[in-house]
């Protein structure tokens, strides 16, 4: 086989082998390595819910004859921005969730390196699986959309070439959005690799991924919507709509779709510098990475907690407890992978948050209530808000529980002995309640013991507290693992169905919200509602422990158990 | 004492391990050889009880393992082939998150890992996490591990893998004089000259079934072989060596 021909065979195996790295497959259950392509579907699906969702606003917009044109403006410019917005905040999670993939790690340059791949190869390879990936996430999200608003973005509405036109701007648009994203993040990882020594780089990569993230998530909450013309024209607005991307991205669609007004045409400049700079800056890091970042890898050993590391731990409860419940900090303290998901679920209630607390505060205020600032008194937003991020807090921390760490290395805990399910549960239970609970309710009870009287804030907290307990134990019900040491089975997560499952906890914990706020002016109420919530909590974790104790099955470290009958390998032969 | 009785371990219709019954005795060393695949990882997985049988009974002191695996393996020691360490805890934190997973008392426990630590040179490295030390000091974590709890049981696994020739030679002393204070030890390894020298008797396996298990003395003496590598090459090696690499030379010559 001549080198060229090599060379592309090297390719294709490499790019597959890049693409499908998703999962990380060391994780995984030993008899469910197909069930990785089960949680992607499940991604993919959620995408195309969500596209196929908000493609019937278009269709409304488009059937709606009567409609005023000011009214129509308003809306087809919210949902532009909209849907620009949204593609670059999942290309950005989507670049933050694959930070570790950008670039070859130390296993791709151990195993690939004494091999006769070329760099090259390996660099062009890299390269065109994150395109394939990165293509995927912006077509996933854009699948109905992409065809239903063309058709109500397009100038003049009724003709083919500006239904045309305005399609091939929504694609151009898209991609051009997500690109400038992946860029940046690309760049900004690469430059760090480039500028810092390896081991710092290691360190600081973390910290960079959690921010990038923090950033994509705040200032998708935190930019404002183009709820019309005059949005885009007020004075204050103007240095706002040149330092957020989105708007620059927004400014493009309009100027390439053939519909800007003036007042658009510096934001679409700006996107095209944006997009250029952005991409030859991941270009550069790229290139330069490649040649520098494969030898430093060979040369220095992959992240190492240093020895002024989270050393000291307090006991928490007797020996095995305290084993399990130090173990379970320490990894999640160091593994980046484990942190990085309970910040996803953090994200989002961070996300909740910011906009609970946006609208508190646009929130007109009534007339004649001057003297009674709505943030100086329970309010609602306040109170769904600190409910959210304890719920999103225990999912998410439930969540990394199911996700081992070394999975060959549970070995030990295996070859110990471990029998009291109680005691190993409690200890799981600890382990929950210190790495959710407690953080989101310390922040909590700092934010309303400042805002709020004391005695309403004493009792937002004792709710909230009651609430966090109730949600560990019901987390835990059935849980017959020590956090992090049982192989994952990603599709047996459901991730869609818990994504709607928040949803529709939201919309409850929305209702519950009103009826805790009256309560809290009544002592009384509130009383008996604490004293429920305490009964539901003994009893719940009371259930759990008699299960615990009564149960006969044996602790997991394997998701799917092994087969009860053996197979004999026999076939009828039927020639 | 360690007693498997007509064990048998079945993967499909493939048997790993066939009707295997051998003793190892306390105050003894017994060797545990045999080629790749003869099924000796598989019966140490069952000893520690990590896998169970298909079936026959694992025995110790006279107790099948499986009537109070707990108890059992709090007498149980095991330094496991492959060195699978939680690599981002450091030397210490592991070593104490054993101890407190054995229900170790916590004094003495910090004093023996101290000890052990510094004994294993690795005192200097306490705080620096397990992904960075290298393999010999990730086999001498694993047999800090296995001896924390002074176990009555010790099952070794190639013990020696990765080791520096001053810490194979206090490895080999302390597993003797471990011995010699009434622990049961398996030693299973590869090198046949250590265990030539450390072990009395030994048991070989090959193909999942018991080829020897005698003392090696008498086993030179009924075999008519001086060492115990002719020995095990006369019952577990099936090849022609020397046909096989003049083979492997002439085919990359080629």
């Amino acid at each position: 086989m001549n080198s060229a021909a090599n060379a592309k065979l090297q390719f294709r195996v490499l790019y597959r082998q890049f693409l499908f790295r998703v999962v990380d497959l060391e994780i995984l259950s030993a008899d469910a390595l197909g069930d990785a392509n089960k949680l992607l579907g499940q991604f993919a699906a959620l995408l195309i819910l969500v596209s196929i969702i908000w493609s019937f606003g278009a269709f409304g917009i488009i059937g709606a004859n009567n409609m005023p044109p000011e009214t129509r403006a308003s809306l087809t410019l919210f949902m532009t921005h909209f849907l620009v917005a949204t593609t670059m905040l999942v290309v950005g999670i989507f670049a933050v969730l694959s930070w570790d993939s950008i670039f070859p790690d130390r296993r791709d340059v151990l195993v690939l390196a004494p091999l006769p791949v070329r760099p090259r190869t390996m660099f062009l390879a890299k390269v065109a699986a994150t395109g394939t990936a990165l293509s995927l996430v912006v077509v996933l999200l854009n699948c109905a959309t992409g065809l239903a608003w063309p058709f109500a973005l397009a100038v003049p509405v009724t003709a083919p070439l500006g239904f045309l036109r305005s399609l091939a701007a929504y694609w151009f648009t898209m991609f051009a959005a997500g690109i400038f994203i992946y860029c940046a993040v690309l760049a900004l990882q690469g430059l760090a690799a480039q500028f810092l020594p390896r081991h710092l780089f290691l360190r600081a990569s973390g910290f960079l991924q959690m921010a990038a993230f923090c950033l994509f998530v705040c200032a998708y909450f935190l930019e404002p919507p183009v709820d019309g013309l005059k949005m885009l024209t007020a004075p204050q607005n103007r240095h706002l709509l040149a330092c957020l991307p989105s708007y620059w991205f927004f400014g493009l669609f309009h100027q390439l779709n053939g519909s800007m007004h003036p007042v658009l045409a510096p934001l679409a400049r700006r996107a095209w510098i944006g997009l250029t700079i952005a991409g030859l800056a991941a270009a550069a890091a790229y290139a330069l990475s490649y040649m520098r970042t494969m030898r430093q890898i060979v040369e220095a050993p992959d992240i190492a907690p240093g020895s002024r590391g989270l050393r000291w731990l307090p006991r928490f409860g007797d020996s095995l407890q305290t084993a399990i419940v130090q173990f379970c900090i320490r990894t999640l303290a160091r593994s980046r992978q484990h942190r990085l998901i309970l910040a996803f679920y953090l994200g989002i209630g961070l996300a909740f948050t910011i906009s609970l607390l946006q609208f508190l505060a646009s929130a007109p205020q009534p007339p004649g209530s001057v003297a009674i600032n709505a943030w100086h008194q329970a309010n609602v937003p306040l109170l769904t808000a600190t409910i959210m991020m304890t719920v999103l807090a225990v999912l998410g921390a439930r969540v990394v529980f199911a996700l081992p760490l070394e999975l060959r290395a549970n070995w030990i805990f295996r070859a110990v002995g471990m029998h009291d399910a109680g005691k190993i549960l409690i200890a799981s239970r600890r382990a929950l309640l210190l790495i959710s609970i407690v953080p989101v309710w310390l922040v909590s009870a700092a934010a309303c013991f400042w805002l709020w009287p004391w005695r309403q804030a004493a009792a937002h907290l004792a709710v909230l507290a009651l609430i966090g307990i109730i949600l560990a134990d019901l987390c835990l019900w059935g849980f017959r693992k020590i956090p992090f040491t049982c192989s994952y089975l990603p599709g047996k997560s459901q991730v869609h169905i818990v994504i709607i499952a928040v949803v529709v906890l939201l919309m409850l914990v929305a209702q519950s919200v009103i009826f805790e706020q009256q309560a809290l002016q009544r002592p009384a109420i509130m009383a008996v509602v604490l004293v429920l919530l305490g009964t539901v909590a003994i009893g719940i974790r009371w259930h759990i422990h008699a299960l615990a104790k009564s149960d006969e099955e044996e602790l997991r470290f394997e998701e799917i158990d092994p087969a009860a009958l053996v197979e004999l390998g026999l076939s009828s032969n039927k020639s | 004492m360690l007693e498997l009785l007509r064990v048998c371990k079945r993967f499909k219709n493939i048997s790993a391990v066939d009707d295997v019954s051998f003793f190892a005795r306390p105050g003894e060393i017994t060797g545990y050889l045999g080629p790749n695949g003869s099924g000796k990882s598989t019966t140490i997985k069952m000893i520690t009880g990590l896998m169970q049988t298909t079936s026959g009974k694992i025995f110790f002191q006279g107790e099948p393992i499986e009537r109070d695996l707990i108890a059992y393996k709090q007498r149980l020691g095991y330094v496991p082939e492959e060195p699978y360490l939680y690599s981002h805890l450091s030397g210490l934190e592991y070593l104490t998150m054993v101890g407190q997973l054995r229900n170790l008392p916590v004094k003495s426990t910090v004093d023996r890992i101290d000890g052990l630590l510094r004994l294993f040179s690795l005192h200097p490295s306490r705080h620096v996490a397990i992904a960075s030390y290298s393999k010999g000091m990730r086999q001498k974590i694993l047999l800090s591990a296995a001896l924390l709890h002074n176990p009555d049981l010790l099952v070794l696994d190639e013990p020696f893998s990765g080791l520096d020739v001053g810490t194979g030679l206090v490895l080999r002393s302390l597993i003797q004089e471990l011995a010699a204070r009434g622990k049961v030890v398996l030693f299973s390894s590869h090198e046949l000259e250590t265990v030539e020298r450390l072990c009395s008797h030994v048991v070989i396996l090959n193909r999942g079934k018991i080829a020897a298990d005698d003392s090696i003395e008498r086993l030179r003496a009924l075999m008519a072989l001086p060492t115990l590598e002719g020995i095990f090459s006369q019952l577990a090696v099936e090849q022609d060596t020397a046909a096989i690499s003049r083979e492997i030379a002439d085919l990359i010559h080629a």
